[in-house]
């Protein structure tokens, strides 16, 4: 008490502006705290989407995911105490993750069932859940003849399901998608079973992933047919189009910036306790 | 930090895909054996907020949303069913099939098993047998002291009886062929189970509706491809240790938190 009516006596304005940048210094420090921690949030993110990648690098059909971020203004800072300019502080959000759908390598297998996409279209599987989109062509056929994904799934043709019948041999696959097999003992000529279905969409960003190699197509993202030029390419898969140096290189990025802000929010905090320890000395 | 189970779940993958590429490279020189490939698929994903959600009440939505991924899982190993090359033996009981189908084994349980080994032998009974010893269907019994076995494109199997001059017909191999043969169960000594996912088998006739020919005096090498395998192997080690990085990158990421003050 006697402290304070002395101070107070001394100068009554310097007090208050004493008080009022106090409070306002105290404010950007805990805004420091929290940018900072925003951009951890967002790393720590960021780098499950890394992994993520990593993870996929030899998933057949795998689409490399990268995360968008966005600056958040929040306008709240101050009363008078700064200039106009830097009112505002700026955190980060991470905005979105979006599915790089580049080609990937086209891999060579021999194996008569598998099938690489050359251009932009995907194959259209049927699950449970409705219709769904793979860039993953390793197909396999089920018990009852029907042409499937590895899950299980039936891919679809033109007409519906591909159903191939027991005494088939010598499958196949034409860059168009259509099937032809050698039909028991007629071995001469061809016999057609289907055609690949293949659907295009304009803005393929917006395809959400499922998991299993999958791609659910939300409302108001029609799938298209294929435009012309895209071939079907047997006895190939396609790859992941994850590349690996770039995902490291993000990831020692992403490891090196957490360290750095975390050595700013640690020279924030000790800031901090320097001046606490400061304005709360008292005068003599 | 989900990284490191993401990275784990990387590690684990790639660990069963080694197996696998080991387990090709292992059975380079076994006869008809067809090699297998691990196929992955990405987890499920976290709809942090999700593609199309309405941003406004004007109708604009998100064109992309947050879409986290949980990591990776192998989903089978399918057998890559192709031809393999055939080698030449010149031993009258080595067969290979060219083209679909497999051999028919009775197993000593009553059971049927299937095969694309042709190494068959002969037993103190005269009959064609396995390197096993289980008898080849439809359990053909050669004579003794006849000579000359032959064996036809269809599978006849025919020898020739002291004192006749015209060869004699004893049977006719099965062939047995399955709709999905990469859904067939391996119990190791190059046979086959027939399962739900293979279908029933068709037991045919060489060369009949689609079943491959028989080629006496050759066998089925292996389908693995040393030099696919070997870069297989490089690429699923790389994989491993860029996973295995990613768990330390976490790890640091984690430390530096905790040495926060």
């Amino acid at each position: 008490m006697a402290w304070e009516s002395r101070w107070h006596n001394a100068d009554d304005g310097a007090a208050e502006r004493a008080e009022t940048a106090a409070r306002e210094g105290s404010k950007t420090m805990d805004n420091a705290l929290l940018v900072g921690l925003s951009r951890q949030v967002t790393l720590s993110r960021e780098l499950e989407v890394v992994a993520n990648n990593l993870a996929n690098i030899n998933t057949t059909g795998y689409k490399t995911d990268s995360s968008i971020f966005q600056q958040f203004l929040m306008p709240e800072v101050s009363s008078g105490g700064f200039p106009p300019d830097s009112r505002q502080v700026s955190y980060v959000l991470d905005r979105a993750t979006w599915h790089d759908l580049g080609p990937g390598p086209i891999l060579r297998t021999g194996s008569p069932l598998d099938v690489a996409i050359d251009g932009d279209a995907f194959l259209v599987v049927q699950t449970a859940g409705g219709q769904r989109y793979t860039r993953n062509g390793a197909l396999q056929i089920s018990t009852t003849g029907a042409l499937v994904t590895s899950s299980g799934d039936p891919v679809l043709g033109v007409g519906g399901p591909i159903q191939f019948q027991n005494t088939d041999h010598d499958i196949s696959i034409g860059e168009d998608g259509t099937i032809t097999v050698r039909e028991g003992a007629s071995a001469t000529s061809d016999s057609t079973r289907g055609q690949l279905q293949l659907a295009h969409f304009d803005n393929a960003s917006q395809l959400q992933k499922q998991g299993a190699n999958l791609f659910l197509a939300p409302p108001g993202v029609p799938p298209q047919p294929a435009p012309l030029g895209v071939r079907v390419v047997q006895g190939s898969i396609e790859q992941s189009n994850v590349s690996a140096v770039s995902e490291m290189a993000r990831m020692v990025e992403i490891s090196r910036t957490y360290e750095q802000i975390a050595s700013i929010l640690q020279q924030e905090n000790s800031e901090r306790t320097t001046a606490l320890d400061k304005l709360s000395a008292v005068p003599a | 930090m989900r990284a490191l189970d993401i990275a784990a779940s990387g590690m684990a993958a790639q660990d069963l895909n080694v197996q696998v590429i080991s387990n090709n490279i292992a059975n380079m020189n076994t006869t008809g054996y067809k090699r297998q490939r691990a196929e992955f698929q990405d987890l499920l994903y976290e709809h942090v907020s999700r593609v199309g959600t309405q941003t406004s009440a004007q109708g604009n939505i998100l064109p992309v949303g947050i879409d986290l991924g949980g990591g990776v899982k192998i989903v089978g190993t399918p057998r890559l069913i192709t031809q393999g090359s055939l080698s030449q033996t010149g031993n009258t009981l080595d067969v290979a099939i060219n083209g679909d189908g497999f051999f028919k084994v009775l197993m000593p349980d009553g059971s049927f098993s299937y095969t694309r080994d042709g190494s068959f032998k002969m037993d103190a009974q005269g009959r064609v047998v396995t390197p096993e010893g289980n008898v080849v269907q439809p359990g053909i019994t050669i004579p003794q002291n006849s000579t000359g076995i032959s064996i036809n494109a269809q599978g006849q199997v025919s020898v020739t009886v002291p004192g006749t001059t015209t060869p004699t017909v004893l049977g006719q191999l099965t062939v047995t062929r399955f709709l999905n043969e990469a859904g067939l169960q391996p119990v190791g000594d190059n046979l086959f189970l027939e399962t739900p996912a293979s279908g029933a088998p068709q037991d045919g006739i060489a060369g009949v509706d689609g079943v491959g020919t028989i080629q006496q005096g050759s066998l089925e090498q292996a389908n693995v491809d040393a030099v696919t395998e070997i870069s297989n192997l490089i690429a699923a080690q790389r994989a491993y240790e860029m996973n295995s990085k990613v768990i330390t990158a976490a790890d640091e990421m984690l430390k530096t938190t905790t040495n926060v003050q």
